[in-house]
């Protein structure tokens, strides 16, 4: 076997045992996911039942543009509606975009809050939409939404 | 037990006035994806998972919580106030824990 050969064999051993332990560090990484993952469609899906929500002016959502602690991001939620018990808001859903698990929050409302609005923080992994679906009492769905950019992720 | 907190915005309302109500937990809501930075053991899943206002006896607003919600979560909602009483707020981890807040309501004039 020539020098040459041989320091070749051996820099392709090397290279080799470095990359298999990255590779199954990051399998490891990946079982970690919660029984609760659900992506944004069948989210969605199992809000409306299959409907389409309409994109309506009436759903304020109001979420920073630039988050730089994905940690803590504000969210807050004002739908205009008379909120009598003819005509109110049944229903505001908040969900993300990519997060693992798309669903964040449902807040049942009932005429005896008085105004259709709703204010927290949430948790974002990365840079995606915060999504708000508003379902009103005679069953129709609105939507609004927002994207975030997130400068540093704030999930687990 | 995790401390919990229920503020009425303004402090002094009357009777009809819709008002905001502040809802504010200490809680962790681990994900069950974060590690121990000590130990590298997965922290596991402890987060809230329902939320129920009552006023008077009658349910107002319920909440189904997942875990992307932030640590120490706030919940700001709003309520008409019809006559004084009590709110009370009942809340639910996913390791079955209930906790219960309340506050009286008094409106002036």
């Amino acid at each position: 076997m020539q020098r040459r050969d041989f320091f070749k064999k051996v820099g392709a051993v090397v290279a080799v045992s470095a990359v298999i332990p990255a590779m199954s560090f990051a399998a490891d990484a990946k079982k970690t996911v919660s029984k609760n993952a659900m992506s944004y469609a069948t989210a969605l899906n199992a809000i409306t039942g299959g409907k389409t929500p309409t994109a309506s002016d009436k759903v304020k959502l109001k979420v920073p543009e630039i988050a730089e602690n994905g940690a803590v991001v504000p969210v807050t939620v004002n739908v205009d509606s008379p909120m009598t018990d003819a005509d109110y808001v049944k229903a505001i859903h908040i969900l993300t975009s990519k997060n693992f698990n798309a669903r964040t929050i449902d807040i049942h409302l009932t005429p005896a809050n008085g105004e259709a609005m709703f204010s927290t923080r949430i948790k974002l992994g990365g840079t995606q939409d915060v999504v708000a679906v508003i379902e009103l009492s005679n069953g129709e769905f609105l939507i609004a939404s927002q994207s975030v950019k997130v400068t540093i992720g704030g999930c687990g | 037990m995790s401390k919990s907190l229920i503020k009425i915005k303004p402090k002094k309302y009357k009777d009809g006035e819709v008002v905001k109500v502040n809802f504010m937990v200490m809680h962790p809501m681990d994900t069950g994806m974060g590690k121990d930075k000590k130990t590298k053991e997965i922290i596991p899943a402890k987060y809230i998972n329902s939320v129920k206002f009552e006023y008077n006896g009658k349910v107002i607003t319920t909440m189904n919580v997942w875990e992307s919600l932030s640590v120490n979560p706030v919940f700001t909602t709003s309520m008409k106030i019809n006559g004084a009483g009590k709110l009370s707020v009942t809340f639910t981890d996913s390791t079955g824990e209930v906790n219960e807040a309340s506050i009286k309501i008094k409106p002036k004039g």
